[in-house]
């Protein structure tokens, strides 16, 4: 048996040798999921990074995890990477949206009845997170961009805009605000608390 | 035992002990971000302990530390819920799911004893057990319509844990002074918002909840009686304690 310094590890019961490899399955990595997070009431969503997850509930779960707990935050957003459209990268200093072919009216204008509301996100800068700038109502990912364009495009710089159908985003509740504010004292979580400089000055002397 | 401290007790004790459990999934857990998500919220359990182990010391009980490492078994007042080792993640996140079903209908109850520095503690920790019911439900209900593999096996994890978590409404003698001083609403009435919270999220998925009635609850935790599993617990988690009780890192 597997024996280690982790009591954990032994109660494991692990087999000393390891067992024949296996062939690896296909597909085995779950879809990813891009997470938006608002660092204070009132800011814009912005966009924070990817998780791993079979679904965006978990997708949501991971994302509170990996994302809210170093920094402050009161709120999140959750979106499969699938469902968000992307424009080409325009220069620094300009806006992409001057960039886009322009569709005719008449479809960026289509009937009320296959309207749907989008979330449109705009990277002011290279390297810099896409943040939030509104919603508009449209026939399709292509006329919501046109639509953006009547909306936000006059706003400079725009390097690259982000669309997303409103229904493919999942949001935190507004029930469950207080879901972010945890106890205060948490200097322990912080890499900071663990000051260890003097300590291995002192075990250098020593040794 | 004065009321307060009791229940304070009670409360400090089920969070040391379960929060020093869940940890010990830390760097096993079955995928990276659910390892992130458990052991995060374990060590959001130890600091719930803390906080009510420092409520315990301003009236006048010894420091955190020394309650913490130096009682023995017999001396702690958990439930044995709590204690049991991790076993299988199905029984952990089962576990995880009954008891801080009851932790958050606790805390919220909390938030207006009469007793006002426990109240505005758990007015803090409140929020935090609301994520871990989230992170709880969105497991159970996940797992919980699954493959028939995982249907069975949460199933199973369930009728095992339920009499378990039934002991931790398990009442001490102070509990009518603790209703009647507006301490807290009591276990009782407690456990009554419990079965509702329970019952709600289980109804999603293709398991079945027991009738409660018929089951009989594992008691004693409240009063010192433990399963075997507590003491080599408490000697582990004591360790370095033990060997050095001014360590610090």
């Amino acid at each position: 048996m597997l024996s280690s310094f982790d009591p954990r590890i032994n109660r494991l019961e692990l087999p000393d040798a390891p067992s024949i490899p296996t062939d690896k399955v296909a597909l085995d990595q779950f879809p990813t999921y891009e997470v938006f997070h608002q660092r204070k009431e009132n800011a814009a969503y912005a966009y924070v990074g990817p998780v791993h997850a079979p679904e965006a509930d978990v997708a949501f779960l991971f994302a509170k995890e990996q994302f809210s707990r170093r920094f402050p935050c009161t709120g999140m957003w959750v979106a499969p990477t699938s469902a968000i459209q992307v424009t080409p990268y325009g220069n620094d200093q300009e806006s992409v949206y001057n960039l886009l072919p322009l569709l005719p009216v008449e479809s960026a204008t289509a009937d009320a009845t296959g309207q749907q509301a989008y979330d449109i996100f705009h990277l002011k800068k290279r390297g810099k997170a896409h943040a939030h700038v509104g919603q508009v109502s449209a026939s399709s990912p292509e006329a919501a961009l046109q639509a953006a364009k009547a909306a936000f495009g006059d706003q400079r710089p725009v390097v690259n805009v982000w669309v997303i159908r409103s229904a493919d985003l999942l949001r935190s509740d507004d029930e469950d605000r207080d879901m972010w504010t945890t106890t205060p004292d948490k200097k322990y979580r912080e890499a900071i608390s663990y000051k260890v400089q003097d300590r291995i000055d002192r075990f250098k002397q020593e040794g | 035992m004065n009321p307060t401290l009791d229940l304070l007790y009670r409360l400090a004790d089920d969070q040391l002990i379960l929060g020093h459990r869940n940890s010990e999934w830390n760097g096993l857990g079955p995928i990276l971000e659910e390892d992130i998500a458990f052991s995060s919220m374990a060590q959001d359990k130890l600091g719930h302990s803390l906080q009510l182990y420092t409520l315990l010391h301003e009236l006048g009980e010894a420091e955190p530390d020394t309650v913490a490492f130096t009682r023995n078994a017999p001396q702690f007042h958990c439930c044995q819920l709590t204690e049991l080792p991790i076993g299988e993640y199905d029984f952990s996140l089962i576990r995880h799911f009954l008891f801080d079903h009851a932790e958050l209908l606790r805390f919220e109850a909390l938030a207006d004893s009469s007793y006002e520095p426990l109240a505005l503690v758990a007015r803090k920790i409140k929020g935090e057990l609301k994520y871990h019911v989230l992170h709880a439900n969105t497991w159970v209900k996940r797992l919980g319509t699954a493959t028939e593999e995982a249907i069975e096996r949460m199933q199973a994890a369930l009728e095992f844990t339920l009499p378990y978590a039934l002991g931790i409404f398990e009442t001490t003698d102070a509990e009518p002074e603790i209703i009647s001083s507006g301490l807290f609403i009591g276990e009782k009435e407690l456990q009554t918002r419990w079965e509702a919270s329970v019952s709600k999220v289980l109804a999603q998925t293709a398991l079945t909840l027991p009738d409660l009635r018929t089951l009989t609850p594992v008691a004693g935790g409240r009063h010192g009686q433990h399963t075997e599993h507590l003491q080599p617990l408490l000697d582990e988690m004591a360790e370095v304690f033990r060997l050095d009780p001014t360590a610090d890192w």
